[in-house]
């Protein structure tokens, strides 16, 4: 399931920008001079030879690199511009096959990517082989014949026990060299992945210290991977709360990738469900006092469930497990959320699902997939942003990297992200098309007032995706009348006058590109759906 | 004449002052006694606004202390902000301390105004009444007159920086407001505070900006206007005109609606359904040239006598009644066209969600712990100033977009607010602002529709459909009847429904 709202969960990845690279941060707490760091007790009368400390993970040296990403971060608001530069500190550790695991969010809009390693004074440029935006990992790989050679790489371990310890290993903030905290498992439990903000998994809390460059650093337990760290709470929110990946989704990430040499990404029901906890519902579905069920209250037309499932149907099993009537299954003797079952499987998998509609029991299979509208209701990344400029007015298909580049208060645009899927929005607007900026122009100069508006039709002509409000302006017309959703005037342009200012306002206000069409996921997956 | 009274009363309080320091009082003088008293009185009100959240309770009471103007015909003026959902309105006469209650003869909570008139026929006498200067332009300097504690007057002056169109606290339609740079200090009866010129009634204070320092005032043209129509047999209100616009000073836009000749005149960009204009002919895309005979400009403005260029709007309030005609003319693809308007009053009942709900209990009705209303601004407002960002953001938007969402009108939004647990609700505990489509099947468009569709259950169930998931719930009709008696105990809920 995926589930969209604010957070405020941060990344633990060090970025800083470019320009003020120069300026090292400074330490979080005063330094002492090393002078003064003496214990100030007494020396003891016995001399005893210092003891090792305990390394029961054995020496993550040799697995651990530090990373360094150069990031290019799209620019929503001027987006025909490459974006700012950004420099990122993250961590990650060698695994089997000569492959480096970190976190996506360190290595996602990255431009150049280096790696570095305890003991050796080079820099390994190092480069991307999968990214999985939706469960915040990735594997990089350097290509230097040698690097690998006197790395050991890490084994993956199960889920810790609560309560037991784990340490983490990573560049945080506060030094240059690896840095290891302890702590224990908290809790296991889903959790929103910041890094996409629309996915929830399976994550671990744990009380070890987490901050900034901790990022793709493996923690550790009884010298085995027991999870990736990720994100964290910020101190003013709330204290020692960080989470980690844990193993069972590191592995799905691993298994996805080695089946066919392409992430597919998660795979989702696309279906919203309630739960069937009241005796006089329950009676009135005709279903008996078991316990058992949830009743399907959306299906998302363009998810794997459509014209399978119904608005009405109860989920009685999913695979034979028994779904209970507050939406757990019992899965290898934990109780789970129902979508953990989906959770672990792969795209063109098959669900079975036993239901009970029209007071009849029968059983339906689902055949897996993505979700493609979910996606624009999260972040995107290594994507240039689309965008149309005409006539100075700058035309934008609605994201959630857009809204948070604009943050805008329209009560129309927030009220069409929000409920783009659940409203099936995406079905007529496939691409929201926001007039998000105009660049002053004589041309436009009154055009002000239709700023936040989303385009509904041209001439007539009922505007879907990006791609056909680009090939309107492209072709000749009299004039264009582009009418925007709601009870508004519809606004005017004179494509003679469109044409004789073009050269003015590319020059005036640097637009190196007038359009990207550039195919995403986005609009790829709705030109399918239009074929459907 | 008001001018003496302000010398003297500055004596008196010189005097007096100095009368202690000598220990030897000051009697009052025979001019003291003659004085004229002021065209002010106290206005105590104590209000109980009702509780949407607990919509069968009203809030604990809060008390008002304001100032209310003497007006010809023992009447007093205020604010409608002042005296909405009063239980009791009590005057004060602000030199002797007398008390009399007082009722309410008007209001008018959309221009903000009401008239009060005293129980005690004959308490006002010996009050001159306030005549109204509705004179006044940008560049007058009005006073604002509050009371010292023990009677005296206290007068701030002020400039008015601009006169134009703004909207009142209930937020219906646009009216007419002077904005007057003044430093007022703070004073206990500082709810309604008249602001005079020459000693005449300019205005009532609107709003206070206390960090700019600026006062908007209910002028007098509005003023009058209420008054006027306060002496009619059935109060009318303030017209409307059902239809919104779009300045054209885009000469793309122009071309486009095929307006001809020399540049001006406004775009409508919709009617409202059921209201005067849709009714005289207007329509989406008309260019309306001149209102009553008043040329419109390109941004939506005619050219006051008094004030110069000011919004159309005011040519549909201010000056006009509703069953006035008002003559519109108009361009449609080029072509003159006229339409007699015969302007209206739109009656709150006649809104989608309702602007306001004043003196008014707020409708509801309870199943089994299942609490429905009907969506309100009124009811968004719980949600404190900033409702519109704090309120559940898809009633914000429906009450918004109503006209837009629903162009037929004729109905209500019924809203499932809040569940109180209960036997009935297990379960349902967590739903909220929901909106009800259908009960047993039939479709629910207002609170009436929803309490005569319960009375059919499908087999023994009531179903509710909603909007938003969980798209349906359904309770047992037995056990709702059964358990009515206890979850009414249970809550301190007098009564189940109040469905008018």
């Amino acid at each position: 399931m995926k589930y969209c709202y604010l957070s405020v969960l941060l990344v633990a990845f060090e970025v800083t920008q470019l320009q003020a690279q120069q300026n090292a941060p400074p330490p979080a707490f005063p330094v002492q001079p090393n002078a003064s760091a003496k214990p100030s007790a007494a020396a003891p009368a016995i001399v005893t030879v210092p003891v090792p400390p305990p390394r029961p993970n054995g020496p993550i040296q040799k697995s651990l690199v530090r990373i360094t990403s150069t990031e290019v971060e799209p620019d929503y608001r001027a987006p025909w511009n490459a974006g700012g530069l950004q420099r990122g500190i993250g961590a990650g550790f060698v695994i089997d096959g000569n492959r480096i695991m970190t976190n996506a969010h360190v290595v996602s809009n990255s431009r150049y990517l280096t790696v570095e390693r305890d003991g050796d004074p080079n820099k390994y440029p190092a480069k991307v082989q999968f990214v999985a935006n939706d469960c915040d990992l990735a594997l990089i790989t350097v290509d230097a014949p040698n690097f690998y050679k006197n790395m050991v790489p890490l084994k993956l371990g199960g889920i810790p026990e609560l309560e037991s310890t784990v340490s983490a290993y990573g560049y945080p903030i506060g030094g240059e060299r690896m840095s290891v905290t302890t702590g224990i498992v908290s809790r296991i439990d889903f959790q929103l992945y910041t890094h996409s903000s629309i996915d929830s998994h399976l994550a671990i809390q744990i009380s070890a210290q987490i901050n900034p460059g901790n990022s793709g650093g493996p923690v550790m337990q009884n010298a085995k991977v027991v999870g990736v760290a990720f994100q964290g709470y910020s101190g003013d929110v709330a204290q020692g709360v960080a989470y980690m990946v844990p193993t069972p989704v590191i592995r799905r990430f691993l298994k996805d990738i080695d089946d066919d040499g392409h992430y597919d990404k998660y795979v989702d029901l696309g279906i919203t469900y309630s739960k069937l906890q009241n005796p006089a519902q329950r009676k009135f579905l005709g279903l008996k006092e078991d316990g058992r069920g949830v009743l399907v209250t959306t299906v998302v037309a363009a998810g794997p469930c459509a014209k399978v499932l119904r608005e009405g149907d109860v989920l009685l099993a999913i695979d034979d497990h028994p779904i209970a009537s507050d939406a757990s299954v019992e899965l290898e003797g934990e109780h789970v959320e129902m979508p953990e079952v989906v959770e672990r499987k792969f795209k063109g998998d098959t669900v079975k699902f036993d239901i009970w509609r029209d007071k009849q029991p029968t059983s339906v299979k689902v055949v897996l997939s993505t979700v493609w509208p979910y996606f624009v209701q999260g972040h995107s990344y290594d994507v240039r942003p689309r965008f149309v400029v005409y006539g100075g007015l700058l035309f934008q298909p609605m994201s959630l990297d857009l809204i948070e580049a604009y943050q805008p208060t329209d009560l129309r645009i927030r009220h069409y992200f929000d409920y783009f899927v659940l409203e099936q929005i995406y079905l007529e607007h496939p691409d929201v098309i926001v007039l998000t900026n105009i660049l002053p122009d004589p041309i436009n100069t009154f055009l002000a007032p239709y700023r936040g508006g989303i385009v509904d039709e041209i001439n007539g002509k009922k505007i879907r995706t990006l791609d056909e409000l680009a090939k309107m302006f492209s072709e000749p017309a009299e004039r264009f009348v582009v009418k925007m959703i709601g009870d508004g005037p519809p606004l005017v342009l004179d494509p003679k006058q469109a044409e004789a200012a073009r050269e003015r306002i590319k020059t005036r206000y640097n637009v190196v590109r007038e359009q990207n069409l550039q195919e995403q996921a986005v609009a790829k997956a709705a030109e399918d759906q239009k074929k459907m | 004449m008001r001018r003496n009274s302000f010398t003297t009363f500055a004596i008196i309080l010189l005097t007096s002052t100095v009368a202690i320091a000598k220990k030897e009082p000051a009697l009052p003088t025979a001019t003291e006694g003659k004085q004229k008293t002021l065209s002010l009185v106290r206005v105590n009100v104590t209000g109980q606004p009702y509780d949407y959240f607990r919509p069968w309770q009203k809030k604990a009471p809060q008390s008002k202390r304001a100032l209310g103007a003497v007006l010809s015909k023992g009447r007093v003026l205020v604010t409608a902000d002042l005296v909405a959902n009063q239980n009791y309105v009590e005057l004060e006469r602000a030199e002797s301390g007398e008390k009399s209650a007082a009722n309410v003869q008007v209001i008018d909570y959309e221009a903000n105004l009401a008239l009060l008139e005293p129980a005690e026929k004959n308490f006002l006498d010996g009050i001159t009444p306030l005549d109204i200067a509705t004179d006044t332009v940008v560049g007058d300097r009005l006073a604002a007159w509050q009371l010292e504690p023990t009677g005296a007057l206290v007068a701030t002056e002020g400039l008015v920086t601009t006169i134009q169109m703004t909207h009142y606290p209930v937020d219906v339609g646009q009216f007419l407001t002077y904005r007057v740079s003044i430093s007022m200090q703070y004073r206990e009866n500082s709810y309604t505070i008249p602001l005079v010129k020459n000693n005449k009634l300019a205005g009532l204070l609107l709003r206070y900006d206390s960090r700019a320092q600026l006062v908007d005032a209910i002028p007098a043209p509005i003023i009058t206007h209420f008054l006027k129509d306060a002496e009619t047999e059935k109060y009318g209100g303030f017209p409307s005109s059902g239809f919104s616009f779009f300045p054209t000073r885009d000469p793309q836009l122009r071309t486009f609606a095929g307006q001809t000749g020399k540049p001006g005149g406004v775009y409508v960009t919709s009617v409202e359904p059921n209201m005067p204009a849709v009714k005289a002919g207007l329509q989406v895309g008309d260019i309306v040239t001149e209102i009553g005979h008043n040329v419109i400009d390109q941004n939506g403005n005619y050219i006051d006598p008094l004030y110069g260029k000011i919004e159309l709007t005011n040519l549909l309030t201010a000056h006009a009644f509703a069953g006035d005609n008002v003559p519109f003319q108009v361009q449609r693809d080029g072509k003159p066209l006229q339409f007699n308007v015969t302007l209206e009053h739109r009656a709150v009942k006649n809104y989608v969600v309702a602007p306001y709900n004043l003196d008014q209990p707020p409708l509801y009705y309870v199943l089994g712990g299942v609490i429905f209303q009907e969506l309100s601004r009124q009811y968004l407002k719980e949600w404190g100033a900033t409702w519109q960002k704090e309120a559940p953001q898809r009633f914000v938007y429906l009450d918004r977009f109503q006209s837009e969402l629903f162009p037929e009108g004729h109905r209500k939004i019924v809203v499932l607010s809040q569940v109180l647990p209960a036997n009935a609700t297990i379960g349902y505990d967590d739903l909220a602002y929901l909106v009800v489509k259908k009960v047993n099947g039939a479709e629910v468009k207002s609170l009436a529709d929803l309490a005569e569709a319960v009375k059919h259950p499908i087999d023994g169930f009531i179903k509710i459909e909603t909007e938003e998931d969980p798209k349906q719930i359904e309770l047992e009709a037995a056990q709702v009847a059964t358990e009515a008696p206890a979850l009414q105990d249970n809550y301190g809920i007098p009564s189940l429904e109040r469905l008018e």
